[in-house]
């Protein structure tokens, strides 16, 4: 395996930041080192430095990131992904807004979930909402999932997942929302009912701009393979869709200050989340 | 689609949102026109989301008009305009270059040097001409940020000017800029024109020292190898992760590692206390050059059980890289304690 020296790691960690915006830390430094060799043996490369050349210099289309995206990112998605994340919603901004709109006798909240792909986000934020906010049932409460994909869409209307989709589940929750019927889970009628799927391009600028009045926004791991002009396109309207104090969620790792200055950075505890003032 | 007249009247709107749109769609209906209405907008819009969409509108718009008026735009007071107009002017690319020439020969400092910035991303066209004015610009952040760019796209045609430009010593934030784009240009002969500049690394202060360690790991070689390794002991701990880089660099063109064996007690030391932690995996990474030693293979198996992973994934790296047959058997029962993936993986289990 070519050794990518600690300076060429931090070199490569940097544009892989300012390009699609992810972060590598040192604890991904063997997961890169691997994945950076990969690349380097399709493009017959034998030098790290020159790999390292190609990304930062050399690649004016984008061609090699993407290719290298394709391998340091996974389309595998699970319920309750990037926990961390989801505790920041569910302990600190779902709360806010709840308040928020109590406080202004709204019994109205709207949450998308962009790029949903077989549902399993959309799923789990109904959980957490159930959970965190009883009187859901009572609210008009409305999770619209949508994809590009129609044959995805097709799964989270049947709500069915195997045990990889539902592994990191807390087993309370799964017993509470989701049955298991033998075959698979199936995620319980009241809990399906908040998530409505829809079908929607992201690049379509006009359906985009009917996407309106929402107050949370998950896009995780999705931009990823966009390219600079449509991420910040997708974003914009992302901005344009959220009523003011909603908040936007990208992957853990990826950064929305690096695409658009238009949301507010807060933070809550160890969490930095982003919102349309 | 919103017609012309309609997207100019939304653009003066009271609703952020529509202003917005308008001025999307003002980039997708793609006409000359446009674009005064746009800059205009700009100077007096408050939203930055609407500023957004103008920015990204000029970057979907044909023609010159946008590449003037972002040119003009760097002499903006507001740095989010300036930097949003390098950023379109850099995603333009090669039709912008005529332009910046003018800003380059009629700008004051801070406009030659965005100049600069937006020549950094710009990987097509003619650049040398912008390159050479730019060398020789009276200012040293102009000619400093030239240089960096210069070694960055590895312009090899301009080596010796910048070799020129570090002996003759004006700057020494230029010096180490020099330094570092030589190393970027990638030419051995230049670790020549670096040691006249910095014979003794010895005494030399740190600012210079990190760079130095740069090219010397690009271009050194086994007597380079016993000075830097010399280093370690005496130099501060700060400086240990470019010494180490250094010698892993190095040391696949000279194959010594009698310098290293003068340094087992600091690498180890580095080993267990290092900071940062990747200082930790570059000593346990030297430490496998000479893992034919039995003390340092016993070393290297210990540091299997580090609580720190990069310590052992370090560790795991050089131990399967030293190829001894005894090996197979350590590493996989150490697998059967193991619960970091890469390390699992680096065991190679």
């Amino acid at each position: 395996m070519p050794d990518l020296s600690v300076e060429q790691f931090q070199r490569l960690s940097q544009q892989i930041y300012q390009r699609l915006g992810l972060h590598f830390d040192d604890k991904k430094l063997y997961f890169l080192k691997t994945r950076v060799a990969r690349r380097m043996a399709a493009l017959g490369l034998e030098d790290p430095k020159d790999y390292v050349f190609l990304v930062s210099c050399a690649d004016p289309e984008g061609v090699e990131m993407q290719a290298l995206a394709n391998l340091i990112t996974t389309n595998e998605t699970y319920m309750f992904r990037e926990y961390e994340q989801l505790q920041a919603f569910a302990n600190h901004c779902l709360p806010e807004v709840l308040s928020a709109k109590q406080a202004r006798g709204e019994k109205k909240l709207r949450i998308w979930s962009a790029g949903c792909s077989s549902g399993e986000e959309p799923y789990t934020l109904a959980m957490i909402l159930q959970e965190v906010f009883p009187q859901a049932q009572m609210w008009d409460c409305q999770i619209v999932a949508t994809d590009i994909d129609e044959g995805m869409l097709r799964r989270v209307v049947a709500a069915r997942y195997g045990c990889r989709s539902v592994g990191d589940v807390p087993s309370e929750y799964r017993e509470k929302y989701l049955i298991d019927d033998g075959e698979g889970y199936v995620v319980r009628r009241r809990t399906a009912a908040l998530v409505q799927a829809l079908h929607l391009n992201l690049h379509d600028r006009m359906a985009m701009r009917a996407m309106r009045g929402f107050d949370f926004i998950f896009c995780r791991n999705v931009l990823i393979y966009f390219d600079d002009l449509s991420r910040k396109a997708v974003v914009d309207h992302f901005y344009n869709a959220l009523n003011p104090g909603g908040y936007v969620f990208l992957g853990h790792s990826e950064s929305v200050g690096r695409v658009t200055t238009a949301f507010k950075l807060k933070r809550f505890d160890t969490h930095l989340v982003y919102v349309k003032e | 689609m919103s017609s012309f007249t309609e997207c100019i009247a939304r653009l003066e709107g009271a609703d952020e949102t529509e202003r917005t749109y308008a001025a999307e769609d003002l980039g997708y209906l793609n006409v000359p026109e446009g674009i005064p209405a746009l800059l205009e907008r700009l100077a007096v819009e408050p939203s930055l989301a609407v500023r957004d969409a103008i920015f990204q509108a000029l970057i979907r718009s044909d023609g010159d008009a946008p590449i003037e008026g972002c040119v003009g735009l760097l002499a903006s007071d507001d740095p989010q305009i300036r930097n949003q107009a390098v950023d379109v002017l850099r995603r333009r690319g090669a039709p912008s270059i005529p332009f910046l020439h003018t800003a380059m020969r009629g700008g004051d400092k801070d406009i030659r040097k965005l100049v600069l910035d937006v020549l950094s991303g710009i990987q097509a066209g003619d650049t040398a001409a912008l390159y050479a004015a730019a060398l020789s610009d009276k200012d040293p952040n102009v000619v400093i940020t030239a240089v960096e760019n210069l070694g960055r796209i590895r312009a090899v045609q301009f080596r010796s000017r910048i070799e020129d430009l570090l002996q003759a010593g004006t700057h020494p934030m230029l010096m180490a800029a020099c330094v570092e784009a030589l190393v970027g240009i990638g030419q051995e002969a230049s670790l020549a024109a670096i040691r006249r500049c910095f014979p003794d690394l010895a005494t030399l202060p740190d600012f210079f020292l990190v760079s130095c360690l740069k090219a010397i790991a690009a271009f050194g070689t086994a007597g380079d190898f016993a000075e830097v390794a010399g280093l370690l002991p005496v130099r501060g701990p700060h400086l240990r992760p470019a010494i180490l880089g250094a010698l892993l660099a190095i040391h696949p063109r000279c194959l010594s590692t009698d310098a290293v064996t003068g340094l087992l007690p600091a690498l180890q030391a580095t080993v267990e206390d290092g900071d940062p932690p990747l200082c930790r995996y570059q000593a346990t990474r030297v430490l496998g050059l000479c893992a034919a030693h039995d003390d340092v293979h016993a070393f290297l198996v210990s540091c299997l059980s580090s609580a720190e992973r990069l310590v052992r994934l370090g560790a795991a790296e050089s131990l399967r890289a030293s190829g001894r047959p005894e090996l197979e058997p350590l590493l996989a029962a150490r697998a059967l304690e193991e619960s970091d993936e890469e390390v699992l993986q680096a065991l190679g289990c």
